[in-house]
């Protein structure tokens, strides 16, 4: 449906280099990446606002990389709205369709009827947003690009929102290509994912994938892996057909069991915080192939989970545990304690 | 860090300065007015060669402002949104007159569209010469103070963030009917204000014009006519006339930049 191959363009200084990716009929993408990365001079290049500087931009199977924006079918919501300001709500939702009553059906889908009759400047920042969305929406596009379209909303209103959002482009079989900086949205939302970085694609798969099986270091890095540690890699046991092997991580003064693809050499291991059970006493019976001593250095809350950090070897590890484990084991500074990693949670790239 | 008595002759120094500065705009214009104002007055409604004067100045600059809109508005456009390749050359040229002493633009363009240029023998062949002509006014006063014109509409128009046009592009627009349904309506007063500086700026205008068209007569050749031809207490009436004038388009200006609009920024 998106068919991105090699894709160039430039902003300013900046560059977006060989962007190839696939975002099929439906499917909710979602685009992951720093600030500065790309993120949306990727979704104007492929609206048409921005021209490309090299490759090919595909929508529907048909090559659209010189067509005009109006001519390529396409809806974008910015972070900032863009909303019109010398027309009010309602004439914003309006511009671009002629069905004016569908378009304020849908609308209010999103609870937009109730600020319809107001000036755009009396709006605040979620209002705003959500205007921006139904006017997008309005002209019933079967591609919609969104450029961080939840930033502005309060929690509750941004949760509702997603699940409703969602339930429309399913109805619709609107495809998505979605920008955002929030990881549960890029979990419960997308399809696919793809994480951007200085106008690159580091790497692009299911969101789950992303997450669990970074490509780098930097990925796993900026997918907020509590965890990457430097090291050595050595081979146990080739995977075959194509399937992660198992193999030996050793740095930071431990020695780790992990799964990954690659050969053996210099690389990192990556395990997410959550991944790491702790315990106080040797687990008698645990199926995990790393199991290692440390001592608790700082336990700090965070929200309703706690994070560990754990001395271990040379370094530091970080556990995820909810604030009611971290009681119930009498978590502190100093103690000893156990950690259990599976070898499936030890990621090495 | 600076004593009280510093920062207060600090202070002073400021104040006094821009009460300087006041001083020497504001004298000549009141003297003017309390001198000739009345008379001033009284006679727009008895000297004809005045009222002339005054209608034909109006005509030709709002004929040259109008011109400008038409034309310079795309330019300032294409200006402001860097689509024209060698736009900064082209803007650099655009300012040009506005550099140039006013005689010498009066015969620059007496050169070029004057009677014994190929462009002038043509225009005159089509009764259109602008030696002596009203349109030879309109031309001159086009070719000072439409720089003003494409310079204010140019930052006007590159206030608007092109985001709005490239949303409006997406919704289904052409990039003209983008223009015509957000930008313009968004940059809309900034443009009304730089057409009402050009046309202040071609009402006053004296130096090309003279050279160019001294008859039919414009308000400032004929206070110039009246000083020369009769002395101060002749010119007077006519020049407080024009100042009392000037305060037309200022007002309209003052009221356009204060007003509330909408904004041109992201909303």
């Amino acid at each position: 449906m998106i068919a991105l191959r090699a894709v160039c363009a430039r902003a300013g200084t900046f560059e977006l280099r060989d962007v190839t990716a696939d975002i099929p009929r439906g499917a909710w993408g979602i685009i992951l990446g720093p600030a500065g990365s790309g993120k949306t001079t990727l979704l104007e290049t492929i609206a048409g606002v921005r021209k490309a500087s090299g490759g090919t931009v595909a929508l529907r199977g048909v090559d659209v990389t010189t067509l005009p924006p109006e001519r390529r079918g396409v809806g974008i919501v910015y972070q900032h709205g863009y909303l019109f300001p010398h027309m009010s709500v309602e004439e914003n939702i309006a511009y671009g369709t002629t069905n004016v009553q569908a378009a304020l059906d849908t609308a209010a889908r999103f609870g937009v009827d109730q600020f319809a009759a107001r000036s755009v400047s009396s709006l605040s920042g979620g209002e705003r947003q959500l205007v921006s969305l139904a006017r997008a929406l309005a002209p019933c596009p079967d591609i919609l690009l969104l450029d961080e379209p939840f930033a502005a909303l309060d929690p509750r209103r941004r949760a509702r929102l997603r699940v409703d959002l969602r339930r429309l482009l399913r109805e619709r079989g609107t495809t998505v290509l979605h920008v955002t900086h929030d990881f549960t949205e890029a979990g419960t939302l997308g399809d696919i994912a793809m994480v951007l970085e200085g106008g690159r694609v580091s790497q692009v798969g299911a969101p789950e994938t992303l997450f669990r099986q970074p490509a780098s270091a930097a990925v796993a890095d900026f997918l907020g892996a509590e965890n990457v540690l430097s090291g050595t890699i050595s081979l146990c046991e080739s995977g075959g057909d194509g399937a992660p092997g198992t193999l030996q991580f050793t740095g930071d003064g431990v020695t780790l069991i992990g799964m990954g693809d690659r050969a053996a050499g210099t690389g990192h291991a990556v395990i997410r915080g959550e991944d790491i059970v702790l315990a106080r006493e040797w687990p008698v019976s645990s199926s995990a192939r790393n199991v290692l001593r440390g001592t608790i250095v700082e336990v700090a809350r965070d929200g309703v989970l706690s994070r560990v950090t754990v001395a271990m070897g040379a370094g530091t590890i970080v556990a995820v545990v909810t604030h009611a484990s971290a009681m119930e084991l009498g978590l502190a500074p100093g103690e000893a304690i156990v950690a259990s990693i599976k070898a499936t949670a030890v990621h090495v790239c | 860090m600076m004593s009280r008595s510093s920062h207060r002759i600090a202070t002073a120094g400021v104040v006094g300065g821009a009460m300087v500065l006041f001083a020497l705009l504001a004298i000549p214009v009141v003297a003017l007015l309390v001198r000739a104002g009345v008379e001033g007055l009284r006679q727009l409604g008895a000297d004809d060669e005045l009222r002339r004067a005054l209608v034909l100045t109006a005509t030709t600059a709002t004929g040259a402002t109008a011109v400008t809109m038409i034309l310079g508005t795309p330019l300032a456009y294409l200006l402001a949104r860097e689509r024209l390749p060698g736009g900064a050359v082209i803007a650099a040229l655009v300012e040009l007159p506005l550099l140039i002493p006013h005689p010498v633009a009066g015969i620059a363009l007496l050169l070029a569209f004057g009677r014994a240029s190929a462009i002038g023998s043509v225009l005159a062949r089509a009764g259109l010469g602008i030696v002596g002509s009203p349109l030879g006014i309109a031309l001159a006063m086009l070719f000072v103070a439409a720089p003003l014109y494409v310079s204010a509409a140019r930052e006007s128009i590159a206030r608007v963030d092109r985001r709005y046009e490239d949303v409006a592009r997406t919704l289904g627009d052409s990039p003209w009917r983008a223009v015509r349904r957000v930008t313009l309506p968004l940059a809309g007063r900034g443009l009304l204000a730089a057409a009402v500086v050009m046309w202040a700026r071609g009402v006053s205008e004296f130096g090309a014009i003279v050279i160019l068209t001294y008859h039919p007569k414009v308000a400032s050749v004929l206070s110039y006519d009246r000083f020369t031809a009769f002395g101060l207490d002749a010119a007077l009436p006519v020049a407080a006339v024009l100042v009392v004038l000037a305060l037309v388009p200022l007002l309209i200006l003052r009221s356009l930049r204060t007003g509330t609009g909408p904004s041109e920024r992201p909303s």
